[in-house]
């Protein structure tokens, strides 16, 4: 019976749950989603490892070409005393790819990115292959037709593991010898066909086997290799480099992330204020428009405390089921987010709870002026009598 | 009392409801003196009716009597305790206990059922749900609607809607019930159950007070209190004991 008043009128009462549920929903997943990011983050970081170096050419005196890095100064960063691995790449335009001929039409849509590569790339991005092999150093003496395929393009194209295919690159066969694994680092890559440079050279008419980004291990003094490398590149010439540790980005991203984060938290924060002020609201219309209500009762001898508390408790149902529908909105959206970006998700059962218990305090403070003014009802003037 | 009782004879342990020397002045510019200097005795097993017109201080009797109201100057004893002097959460539990109430527009709680609507009354009472239920659909029985507990008001009539209203007045079984125009928004035949029910419902052990401006219903009680212009001008009884 307590809680009559408030089944009675379902759609105002799920009006007035609605602010702390869109408060504790909007704290909840943003706690969440920052959670299970960062939790992402912290496993590609350790995924990619923190020695990894991207190097780009940057534009130098040069004119009308495309920035690349010469092959002599591929060779000079490689001698670099706390260089492990360094493999150059490079991109080639306007290659339509398709895995058949005649299939122009359907995948024509579909840009497929074609990398010239040098031969250790899996080795210097730790990234392994999920069936065949990489190119190695006789397809790039040779020249010969052989490619690698992103996992994601061996899905698209339907290849099978061990399977004798070949793809069309504008209408030459070149022959899959493996399929790379999932590359964090460079996403684009999942979807990318690789070739050797002299394949590059011979076939799509680039002047010279030099590449435009450099992929760099360095396990120690990361940090310093990278400060060395676009001199080193360089030379004092006109070819320049930038160097970049992804990790780093990948932190300040994290910190982006955060500010960001935050800024949903104070956003929620402020819906469950905004929610506690509509309950308030509300409530205080329903002690109007129940002023009769309150007047038999306390008629029949319910007194300005058991009308308090009565209100009260309204306020305090609200607030408990505001809670736990917000919560389990949250954790919904969190849950959402995370398998759509691939996180693992992660949610703390006693912020949950905690928040939960935030809308519940909420709700209550929020009903105390309500309350108050229920109780102070004289009967006389709600009951109209003669 | 019985009818052949006088009013003097009265012994002062029977009297469940009294006001002493009550007065009620409204306002603070302006004051109206809505009831001047009162007195009043209500005794078990009485049936009588207050009647008066408009302003002659008669709904400002009944707030008083049911302890809604409490006077400017004066004393409302309910089973001999005086009322004012007590706080509210005190003067609301013995409202509860010996006062039950008919009003005129039924006042029933829309979004409940008769039964639930006659539960309200007996609730922070101690009693068990289980009590609580078996003693609202008795209530409801007595009259006459222990059929229809499962309906809400809307789903009644203006006759049935009063009838729930005195079973939910009757179910904690007061001394004294007070009814406030109980048949002004009825029919002329509710309004003669209604008051049929009243007249049954009258014991020994309990009061019926009935306020109205209609003669007739005023006559159907045995004591009859005239008011006008905020004081009791006639204290007559009626029918059997008007010739004690």
């Amino acid at each position: 019976m307590a809680t009559a008043g408030l089944t009675a009128r379902k759609v105002r009462t799920l009006l007035i749950m609605l602010g702390p549920i869109l408060g504790v929903s909007a704290i909840v997943a943003a706690i969440g989603i920052n959670e299970s990011s960062k939790g992402h983050l912290k496993a590609k970081l350790q995924e990619l490892g923190t020695d990894l170096i991207v190097v780009n050419a940057s534009a130098g005196l040069g004119f009308g070409q495309d920035p690349v890095i010469e092959a002599a100064a591929v060779a000079r960063v490689g001698r670099l005393p706390d260089v492990a691995a360094v493999t150059g790449t490079r991109q080639l335009s306007d290659i339509v790819t398709v895995p058949f001929a005649g299939a122009e039409d359907y995948y024509r849509a579909f840009p497929v990115p074609v990398i010239a590569t040098g031969t250790d790339l899996p080795h210097t991005l730790d990234v392994p292959l999920v069936s065949g092999r990489f190119l190695n150093d006789f397809d790039e003496a040779s020249g010969a037709r052989v490619a690698v395929i992103g996992r994601d393009l061996a899905d698209e194209y339907g290849y099978l593991a061990g399977e004798a295919r070949t793809i069309e690159l504008n209408g030459l066969e070149y022959g899959v010898v493996g399929v790379l694994d999932w590359v964090l680092l460079e996403p684009s890559m999942d979807s990318a066909v690789f070739l050797t440079f002299t394949a590059a050279v011979n076939d799509w008419n680039l002047d010279d086997p030099d590449p435009s980004r450099l992929y760099v291990r360095a396990p120690e003094h990361t940090a310093l290799v990278a400060k060395e490398i676009p001199t080193v590149v360089s030379l004092g010439g006109p070819d320049g480099a930038n160097a970049s540790v992804p990790t780093d980005l990948l932190d300040a991203q994290s910190q982006v992330d955060e500010s960001l984060n935050n800024l949903t938290k104070m956003m929620g924060g402020l819906a469950l204020i905004v929610g506690g002020v509509g309950i308030a609201n509300v409530m205080s219309i329903s002690v109007i428009q129940r002023s009769s209500e309150i007047g038999i009762r306390r008629a029949l001898g319910h007194s300005r405390g058991t009308i308090a508390v009565q209100f009260l408790f309204e306020a305090l149902v609200v607030g408990v089921f505001g809670g736990i529908l917000g919560a389990l909105v949250g954790a919904g959206v969190v849950w959402g987010v995370a398998s759509q970006r691939g996180y693992t998700m992660v949610l703390s059962v006693a912020g949950l709870v905690g928040w939960a218990l935030v809308s519940v305090g909420v709700a209550v403070v929020a009903g105390l002026y309500p309350s108050s003014k229920a109780a102070r009802l004289e009967p006389l003037e709600t009951l109209r009598l003669g | 009392m019985t009818d052949s009782t006088s009013l003097e004879e009265a012994t002062e342990d029977n009297g469940v409801l009294a006001l002493e020397g009550v007065s009620r002045v409204y306002g603070t510019e302006v004051l109206v003196r809505a009831l001047d200097d009162v007195s009043l005795e209500i005794r078990a097993g009485e049936f009588l009716s207050i009647v008066g017109p408009s302003g002659s201080g008669k709904s400002t009797m009944l707030g008083l009597l049911g302890v809604l109201d409490l006077p400017t100057e004066g004393a409302i004893r309910v089973r001999g305790t005086d009322v004012t002097r007590l706080a509210d959460a005190e003067r609301s539990r013995l409202r509860g206990e010996a006062i039950g109430f008919v009003f005129q527009q039924f006042h029933l709680i829309p979004h409940l059922t008769a039964l639930g609507n006659v539960e309200t009354a007996l609730l922070y009472r101690g009693l068990s749900p289980r009590e609580r239920r078996s003693r609202a659909m008795y209530a409801l029985e007595q009259v006459d609607l222990g059929a229809r507990h499962n309906h809400r008001p809307v789903q009644l009539s203006g006759g049935e809607q009063q009838r729930v209203a005195i079973a939910r007045a009757i179910s904690t079984d007061p001394g004294v019930v007070l009814a406030d125009e109980p048949t002004g928004a009825l029919d002329s035949q509710n309004a003669e159950k209604v008051l049929q029910i009243f007249d049954d419902l009258q014991s020994p052990e309990r009061a019926i007070c009935i306020v109205t401006h209609d003669l007739h219903v005023a006559d159907s009680a045995r004591r009859k209190i005239s008011m006008l212009d905020g004081q009791i001008v006639a204290d007559e009884l009626l029918g059997a004991g008007a010739g004690s």
